[in-house]
């Protein structure tokens, strides 16, 4: 790659190396699809056969419960498509039109959101409209899991979806701004705003608690994430998986199994499944 | 070619319309025509939006009859150095719009200190921080805000950077060279 040099040095600008950097992660995300196929759980625990003995405890200890993997695409949007088809999947097998018509009605209050923050409707109807398709897809019956896998596959769909969550986590962050704003501004230092801007809205910006707190609220969905890390509990003499079910406000007083289950792995979210 | 993608310029009250509805259903981008049809149909969008609400300041038009290229205007807010001056940009969209950002560049030269004298511009929202959030009127009032409040940490114009705290004399540099340019690109 030539490099291109400013007028007035002779050092590479910032946007030069960020646009590098950005070039580079592309390139490596592109050698895997955005949704891989349901795998057994033993695939990870070889990815660790010669690793780390925390890691290999964990995954004995992730087996007792989960029984296979989904990998994602390791482009900043993973959290995002990761929910996106865990989500459709689950609707499809629990067969749930109660759940889809909730949803849906979900989407109209995220939509009304949007527009009292100001965004004009056709920045985002689009988006919007991919996604519930695919809820209309699925009360229709004229969804099966291999359509909804090549739709997750298929970048048109598939962003268009990731935008709008895009979209409605940064609308729920905003709309309530007071409470997110500790939590933001505990991590990144960056003002409300900021934080949407930089780090909701743009693809490829990768999500942590708030966006999956802010998602989690603004459909009104629990989702589990389970940690696999190398943290041990107990000053050592632990070794558990700890796992978070982030639970809508709505919903806090139940009992509720999240649809939703993805393994976190430091910068990466891919989709668990229950034995 | 008329701007007309086959659906209403309708931005407002598009609700409940079942010809749109049906129209957004067919647009979901699958193949290059559909995407190219339906990012014309966003920039109509955009185009109906920004006649019908224009905010002071900005304001934008396609050039010619091609709806991928547009000439944006800008002027200088209130209270900055750049009050009651007026800039015309470029604004070139890709048929990735708004997956991708549009090339957006300064036509009439402008000196400011993220500004380089082919007009680029260093804006982060045109740049890693774009976001299918944005839209051209947002674009250019973003651009008009960076023009009274210049990222002096990372300029293309280090001139203008560093007489930037001098704003007496930043305004006299500039004017001679807005002046300058009017008269030599005179259009």
């Amino acid at each position: 790659m030539e490099m291109v040099l400013d007028l007035d040095g002779d050092r590479p600008r910032d946007d030069e190396i960020m646009a590098q950097h950005y070039a580079i992660r592309a390139e490596e995300a592109g050698k895997i699809s955005f949704l891989g196929n349901k795998e057994p759980l033993s695939t990870l625990a070889a990815e660790y056969e010669l690793g780390n003995s925390i890691f290999k405890t964990k995954i004995e200890k992730l087996g007792e419960i989960y029984g296979a993997i989904r990998r994602t695409r390791g482009d900043g949007n993973c959290f995002f498509r990761a929910f996106m088809f865990s989500y459709l999947e689950n609707l499809l097998e629990t067969k749930n039109n109660l759940e889809a018509a909730r949803v849906k009605d979900s989407v109209e209050k995220c939509k009304q959101t949007l527009l009292d923050l100001g965004h004009a409707e056709f920045t985002f109807e689009d988006f919007l409209a991919s996604f519930t398709e695919q809820l209309d897809a699925v009360q229709d019956v004229t969804l099966s899991v291999d359509k909804l896998v090549d739709n997750c596959r298929d970048q048109a769909i598939s962003d268009s979806v990731v935008m709008f969550f895009r979209f409605i986590t940064s609308g729920e962050i905003r709309k309530r701004a007071d409470f997110f704003e500790p939590f933001i501004f505990g991590t990144s230092g960056m003002a409300v705003q900021q934080f949407c801007r930089t780090s909701v809205e743009p693809m490829g910006e990768e999500s942590d608690h708030v966006h999956i707190t802010a998602l989690s609220d603004a459909l009104g969905v629990p989702i589990r994430i389970v940690y696999l890390d190398s943290s041990v509990g107990d000053g050592g003499k632990t070794v558990e998986v700890n796992f978070h079910d982030f639970i809508p406000s709505e919903l806090s007083q139940e009992k509720v199994k999240p649809p939703v289950m993805l393994l976190y792995r430091p910068g990466h979210y891919d989709i668990l499944y229950e034995k | 070619m008329s701007f007309d993608g086959g659906v209403q310029p309708n931005p407002r009250g598009q609700q409940g319309n079942p010809a749109i509805d049906a129209s957004s259903k067919q647009s979901t981008p699958m193949s290059n025509p559909v995407e190219t049809h339906s990012v014309a149909r966003r920039l109509q969008s955009e185009l109906m939006a920004l006649m019908t609400c224009g905010d002071p300041g900005v304001s934008a038009f396609p050039e010619g009859d091609n709806i991928f290229s547009w000439i944006g205007t800008i002027k200088g807010s209130a209270g900055t150095v750049y009050d009651g001056l007026s800039y015309k940009l470029s604004l070139r969209f890709p048929t990735e719009y708004p997956f991708k950002s549009p090339t957006v560049k300064f036509d009439t030269p402008c000196f400011h200190p993220n500004v380089d004298q082919y007009g680029n511009i260093c804006l982060d929202i045109l740049q890693d921080k774009w976001s299918s959030a944005y839209d051209v009127r947002t674009i250019l009032l973003s651009i008009q805000s960076l023009l009274g409040e210049p990222n002096n940490d990372s300029p293309l114009n280090s001139y203008a950077a560093a007489l930037w705290v001098n704003q007496e004399e930043y305004r006299k540099v500039m004017l001679k060279q807005y002046r300058d340019a009017s008269g030599v690109n005179a259009r």
